[in-house]
């Protein structure tokens, strides 16, 4: 147990004195999980709504594309997204190869999966008949969409958790689009990455695992409580 | 799109003359993959098992702690073992940093989550009064066990399919435990990281399309297994 202390206690006076370097690794991580959470949201739930509730051809066929895309590991999107933006790229004309914002771009695909997978999953959990009745109440597109959201709000939250998680924790990609300088585009998780890499092993590295587990539990937790807040799903037809 | 063709078209030759390099790292994912995976399956059964369908204090607590243990990133595994694996440290006399054995120490380890966690909610979501219903009929724990697996295979599967993935596709605990080693400890995944880091694009690619096609054979094939005789039935047979 000695041994434990000793490493907690050289770590825990960094984290304390709020170490620029730690700080500037937690700053760029929640950027990187907000802005690539948001993105993947914003792009995928609109998807994942249409694939759930929508009744077109190769609706299936898409819908075991967006779960085989679970399976896409991160330094495969890594090298993809970095041989978009490289210089000779498709997309090198917009100088993104080894930016901060090659990270977002990465970790929102990394996101994107879990949004446009899991959302339909939970529409489809719905009570059978739910949303056929909204439908023949004269619900809208727009209305049957909100609707169908807010009766399976716990699996989206689920699905925005597990986004967040992939956004905040994958390293695969981040060290492949990023840089890797210091405080400019490592995360805290890609910083453990490299400095276990390259470099002895030091007081920093518990700190930063450290500030990285309080980061999850705080952003998860809060998301679970959101989630669990209204406890089951109710069933209301008001907007219907 | 011109970068991505010509490194495509500079990797497929490297894979269709079965390049020994190439050949190894996919002999030692294959190895990782089915030892981790078979390994995670053969420890986390049971708990998973015991979890979901155990009826003993504390089981709720258990079901918490193995769900929040799939949100723990892989870095934070590795620095974990890697402080533990040092050569002062409590776990030091085992010898594993920068070891083979240490991948398929880690890759366990990361997938074990997996196994239990969706075990766990695979049995818990049989229909109420099935496992009940069982035991009223004098069904021992090891009957129980047995139908309980055989009705929820398609969840258990699930999680087999999760915990194979982990083991293929994870590179961040790997590579602080292994070093990332050339033609030693190399997985497809941690090599494809290794080559695009050394700006070896060409190979980068040749080997990401080998781990896709293999994430795809495998788990492809797992997915089939998982769909054969369709759905849940309701057989006692195992229970009289």
């Amino acid at each position: 147990m000695s041994y434990i202390w000793d490493q907690l206690s050289s770590a825990i006076p960094l984290i304390v004195n709020r170490n620029g370097y730690v700080v500037g690794l937690l700053w760029v991580t929640i950027r990187v999980a907000l802005v690539s959470t948001s993105a993947a949201v914003v792009i995928g739930l609109p998807l994942g709504v249409a694939l759930g509730i929508g009744r077109f051809r190769g609706r299936r066929a898409l819908q075991l594309l967006a779960n085989a895309s679970l399976a896409l590991p991160s330094v495969v999107v890594g090298v993809g997204v970095l041989l978009l933006l490289l210089r000779q790229g498709a997309l090198g004309s917009l100088h993104l190869a080894f930016t901060l914002r090659a990270v977002y771009i990465a970790q929102a695909i990394l996101a994107l999966p879990f949004i446009v997978a899991l959302t339909p999953a939970a529409i489809q959990g719905l009570a059978p008949g739910l949303l056929d009745q909204a439908r023949a109440l004269g619900a809208g597109r727009v209305q049957l969409a909100t609707f169908a959201l807010r009766e399976a709000k716990i699996g989206v939250v689920a699905a925005v958790i597990a986004a967040l998680g992939a956004a905040i924790s994958e390293v695969g990609a981040v060290v492949i689009v990023g840089s890797n300088i210091q405080g400019h585009d490592e995360t805290l998780a890609s910083a453990l990455l490299d400095q276990f890499n390259y470099t002895s092993h030091d007081p920093y590295e518990v700190a930063i695992a450290l500030v990285l587990l309080a980061l999850i539990a705080l952003l998860i937790g809060t998301l679970t409580v959101i989630q669990q807040r209204t406890g089951a799903v109710q069933f209301r037809f008001r907007t219907a | 799109m011109r970068l991505i063709w010509d490194e495509i078209r500079k990797a497929v030759p490297m894979i269709l003359q079965g390049n020994p390099t190439l050949l190894h790292i996919i002999g030692f994912t294959l190895e990782v993959a089915l030892v981790a995976t078979a390994a995670a399956t053969v420890i986390g059964l049971p708990i998973g098992l015991t979890i979901g369908l155990g009826r003993f204090r504390g089981r709720n607590v258990l079901r918490v702690i193995a769900n929040v243990s799939l949100a723990i990133p892989p870095v934070l595994v590795g620095v974990f073992l890697f402080v533990l694996f040092l050569p002062e440290a409590p776990l030091g006399s085992l010898h594993l940093i920068w070891t083979k054995r240490v991948v398929f120490v880690a890759q366990t380890i990361l997938a074990l989550p997996f196994v239990v966690a969706l075990t766990a909610a695979a049995v818990q979501g049989l229909p109420p009064g099935l496992l009940s219903q069982a035991r009223l009929l004098g069904a021992g724990r090891r009957q129980l066990w047995t139908l309980a697996l055989r009705e929820a295979r398609i969840g258990v599967i699930a999680a087999v399919i999760a915990a194979l993935g982990t083991a293929l596709s994870e590179v961040a605990a790997i590579v602080i435990l292994g070093g990332n080693i050339y033609g030693y400890d190399q997985t497809l995944a941690s090599a494809t990281l290794y080559e695009v880091n050394g700006s070896f694009y060409a190979d980068a690619v040749a080997i990401a399309i080998v781990l896709m096609g293999l994430i795809l054979i495998l788990m492809g094939g797992l997915g089939l297994l998982q769909h054969q005789g369709n759905g849940l039935r309701l057989r006692f047979r195992s229970a009289a």
